[in-house]
């Protein structure tokens, strides 16, 4: 019970600094001071305490919305082991149910943004349906992968076994880190495929559909978010630890880095895509995916024969 | 035990035809209801005792003795058919109300009398033990289904719809002839059991496909899927949610029939890769073509399409899964079919009324015309969004449940390092469909319930009559129990999948009960979490400013509703990827880049299925060409007639003195 526990405790911990790496990162390849590292989690302090605007056009679906979004996030996010530490729940067969609550959390925005009538956020909704539809069989094909290797279908089963992989497994495992970490970039809205700071293409992705929540709904939102970073980011260093030393205690701190430098990074050196090229660039992911798991089938089958 | 059906059935078409115009709906119900009740008892003694149910033994004339008997197989499907029908006829009442004065007694009666027929011949087929009764039950089936398609046999398109519909079906009955004339000529029998022995002793793989292709024209397999979007959209609702919630799982009944009798391991192997590829195909093509389609009913009708293919997905695991000795990936691919099949008949059914609702109101099924029914129809709107999440395959409902069971058998057959590339392909193919599916279901959701109305109609809907709610009441609280409550809602599932493809109940079970029950807590809490916050959430805000206003514009304040995102334009996306599957007929066009004022313009686009183009091809031409020329022969006078006789007469004689025939 302490292990889940602390396990929980690390994934709240990773979830809620990687915006604060992000923004610090971002800050100082720009040569700013930078917002306070927390300066996030207070912003939602203030959302908390702050009444509500609600859209004459929406109904309760539209109320209903965030909290579906942040509970179904919450809900994956505590299927996720940090390295040697277990998680709060596991079953066999969870890596599908994690893809399918992440799903559960967009269809309820998409819904909520289209409660809303307005022609932005129909199209941050029509995008983010498109980019979710072509994001899930690279998620499943790594997932895949994962299971080839170990032979079980729930993240923690997954990761308690891949520390006694065979070490030429383990390139693939670093390989599958980086599809994780690229799979996180769509996910949660990131430069190449979406920006957060939306300059315009009509406001992109995941910002328009919040244009319309304010106070405790856009809170919960922010937080459902973060959530859904920390899911794929813990994976992702999980995948990339085995390479090294499988513990929490690297684990933890790696998922942070990782996400927060290769989000910051990425956000300071380029510009995003135009959104006609993201189909492209979420069907490459998917391909890298496929790759990975080829190259880790014909390892796999190597050694066999050796 | 023929006089006696043939009484019952005698008794029912003249009560139909006797009654009252408004009362013949319940005599249909009380036929129904009696049908159900029987068949689910007999159902559930099937599934409860340890053999199966022997109904009746009689010979017949063509293929020697056959029988009517309900084993585990039959009863699942029976019990799908009961729940589904009840559900329908009750729905009926409301939705056929409207037709009461425009249509004599005699119409209505007909169009009763094909309802209780099919779901009598449906019964009937999933318990027959093949040869005749089993031919003339699908026949009847087809031809009740064709007379229910043709309810608004005054509008051209319906006929269209119909006619394609029945020569499709005969297609497709044909290839069911010559199978089971095949396996008679062989071995004396034209049973499905017959089946096994006929295999054993002879090539199995072309009678397999041509029965796998005889079934699929009624499941809707691709490439023979083009007469579900033309037959949904003419069908009234109720037909449409009876024919694709149902119907078309006799098809998928039958390839398992067959597929059962299969023994020897190589033959199962090639057929599960078939079986297996056909779905992926399906399920891929049929749900790509529901994201861009722009009507309801055809949206809903490609999205069966796209089941079916899931269904098939899971079959294929698991015949693949039988072949290479791999006990478990076998349970978890046939459950997941199985379960699949009684989750879609549910949801589809209800999908289907709730269309049939805003037909009912808006007299339209195109989405551009709707736009926030939820204020209007919100009971509607909420059963909806419960069919929606189901058919999304989302978490806690029953659609992910049976989805997670075709997942897990995939997933083993990953791990355990056999077969992988299949299972791979399988999964690649199971999570496009999984995402593709949300997106046109949250375009069907989001363009018809939510939002601004886009047209002036909108406003005069209201909610429908408290039938039709009871009625799609039925299948929602079901998907409720199946995806709260899953690990009891299995095991009848896991004990007809251990007799169909040859498992262990008690292994599968032990391996799906600590999933689905922790899979149960996780839903019943995610649902305990959600009702959490927004508690919260209201208690926090009681207190504060919670004010409302115009949905934000950008700065723009003369917002109108024809702003909104559209049907079409919520599905651009795809659409741009998805060329090649689609032909795209535009009419009008677009404004200039070079027109500085634009003047007004009209422009409309809408989708063909590119496989349509198979149908209308050089041979449907050619078909067409031969059959002008024969009518020339038709030339309405009898003595050409006689001669034309006299000529066959003499033909077969110089035939038969040549020893030619």
């Amino acid at each position: 019970m302490g292990a889940k526990l602390l396990n929980t405790l690390l994934m709240l911990l990773v979830a809620l600094t990687i915006t604060g790496v992000i923004n610090r990162t971002r800050a100082v390849l720009a040569g700013r001071k930078g917002l306070r590292f927390f300066q996030h989690v207070m912003d939602i302090g203030v959302l908390l305490r702050k009444g509500a605007v609600y859209s004459e056009v929406t109904g309760i679906l539209f109320r209903i919305a965030p909290c579906v979004y942040l509970g179904a996030s919450l809900m994956a996010f505590l299927f996720v082991p940090v390295a040697d530490l277990d998680p709060l729940l596991s079953f066999h067969g969870d890596v599908v149910l994690v893809a399918y609550l992440l799903a559960l959390s967009r269809v309820a925005l998409i819904l909520a943004a289209m409660d809303t009538g307005s022609s932005f956020e129909g199209m941050g909704a029509s995008r983010e349906a498109l980019y979710g539809a072509l994001i899930e069989p690279a998620i499943m094909l790594a997932m895949a992968t994962l299971a080839m290797f170990c032979g079980y279908s729930s993240l923690a089963d997954i990761f308690s076994t891949a520390r006694s992989l065979d070490v030429n497994l383990t390139i693939v495992m670093l390989l599958l880190g980086y599809v994780f970490i690229k799979i996180m970039f769509v996910e949660a809205g990131r430069v190449p495929v979406d920006d957060p700071r939306t300059h315009l293409e009509l406001t992109m992705v995941h910002e328009v559909m919040c244009l319309d929540f304010s106070g405790i709904d856009l809170a919960m939102i922010h937080i459902g978010g973060w959530l859904k970073n920390a899911v794929m980011a813990v994976i992702a260093a999980d995948a990339v630890a085995v390479a090294f030393c499988f513990r929490w205690e690297l684990a933890a701190p790696l998922a942070v880095v990782l996400a927060g430098l290769s989000v910051g990074i990425t956000e300071s050196l380029r510009a995003r895509n135009k959104l006609a090229r993201n189909t492209t660039y979420i069907l490459t992911i998917t391909a890298m995916s496929a790759l990975v798991l080829f190259i880790g089938y014909l390892l796999l089958k190597n050694i066999e024969i050796v | 035990m023929y006089p006696y059906l043939i009484l019952f059935a005698a008794i029912a078409v003249a009560a139909l035809f006797a009654a009252p115009k408004r009362h013949k709906v319940w005599v249909a119900a009380a036929i129904v209801v009696l049908l159900s009740a029987a068949a689910a008892a007999v159902a559930v003694e099937a599934l409860c005792g340890r053999q199966e149910v022997v109904l009746a033994e009689f010979a017949t004339g063509m293929f020697g003795a056959e029988r009517l008997a309900v084993d585990r197989l039959s009863a699942l499907f029976l019990l799908i058919i009961a729940v589904a029908s009840v559900a329908t006829v009750i729905y009926s009442k409301g939705y056929v109300e409207h037709y009461l004065e425009r249509s004599s007694s005699a119409h209505i009666a007909l169009h009763y009398t094909s309802l209780v027929t099919l779901v009598g011949s449906m019964m009937t087929v999933v318990m027959s033990s093949g040869g005749f009764s089993f031919l003339m039950s699908w026949e009847l089936m087809t031809i009740a289904s064709f007379l229910l398609i043709l309810f608004e046999a005054e509008r051209r398109e319906v006929r269209r719809a119909a006619l394609n519909y029945l020569v499709m079906m005969h297609i497709g009955f044909i290839f069911l002839v010559i199978g089971f004339v095949a396996v008679y000529s062989a071995t004396g029998l034209a049973s499905f059991g017959a089946l096994s022995d006929y295999f054993s002793r002879h090539a199995p793989l072309p009678v397999v496909v041509v029965f796998i292709v005889g079934f699929g024209m009624k499941a809707g397999m691709f490439p023979m899927h083009v007469w579900l979007p033309e037959a949904h959209p003419a069908a009234p609702s109720h037909v449409s949610a009876i024919m694709s919630g149902v119907m078309i799982k006799t098809g998928i009944y039958g390839i398992l029939r067959v597929a059962a009798e299969i023994e020897s391991v190589q033959t199962l192997y090639v057929v599960g890769i078939i079986i297996l590829f056909a779905g992926i195909v399906t399920g891929v093509w049929g749900v790509i073509l529901a994201a861009v389609e722009n009507d309801m009913k055809r949206l809903l009708a490609y999205s069966s399409i796209e089941n079916i293919g899931v269904i098939l997905i899971g079959m294929g695991i698991a015949y693949i899964g039988r072949a290479a000795d791999n006990d478990l990936v076998a349970m978890c691919g046939m459950c997941g079919a199985l379960l699949h099949a009684v989750n879609h008949s549910l949801f589809k059914t209800l999908l289907f009324f709730g269309a049939g609702n805003i037909y009912s109101k808006m007299h339209s099924t195109s989405l551009d015309k709707m736009g926030g029914l939820s204020r209007h129809m919100p009971v509607t709107a909420l059963l909806m969004i419960v069919a929606t999440v189901a058919i999304c395959a989302l978490p806690p409902l029953n659609g992910f449940v049976s989805e997670l069971l075709i997942y897990l058998g995939m997933f083993n057959g990953v791990g355990e390092g056999r077969e992988v590339l299949y299972s791979v392909a399988a999964i690649v193919a199971l999570s496009l469909i999984g995402g593709v599916v949300v997106l046109a279901f949250t375009k069907l959701y989001g363009i018809v319930f939510l939002g601004s109305p886009r047209s002036t109609h909108v406003a005069e809907t209201s909610e429908v009559d408290n039938c039709r709610i009871a009625a799609m009441a039925l299948p929602a609280a079901m998907i409720l129990a199946i995806g709260l409550l899953p690990q009891y809602a299995v095991r009848p599932v896991v004990e007809v999948a251990a007799d169909t493809i040859g498992g262990d109940y008690a292994i599968a079970m032990a391996h799906f009960t600590p999933v689905l029950s922790t899979l149960s807590a996780i839903g019943i809490s995610l649902l305990a979490v959600v009702a959490l916050l927004y508690i919260l959430k209201r208690r926090a805000q009681a207190g504060r400013t919670v004010s409302s206003s115009p949905t934000w514009g950008c700065g723009f304040t003369a917002l109108n509703t024809r702003m909104q995102y559209t049907g079409e334009s919520y599905s651009e996306g795809l659409e741009n990827i998805a060329t090649s599957l689609t032909q795209n007929r535009v009419d009008g066009r677009t404004i200039d880049k070079s027109e500085i004022f634009p003047s007004q313009h009209r422009y409309d686009v809408s989708h063909k299925d590119k496989i349509d183009r198979l149908f209308a091809a050089w041979w449907v031409e050619a078909m067409h060409r031969i059959n002008v020329g024969v009518m020339r022969l038709r030339t309405g006078k009898i003595n050409h007639y006689i001669m034309y006789a006299l000529a066959l007469l003499a033909a077969v004689m110089v035939l038969t003195l040549l020893n030619l025939l």
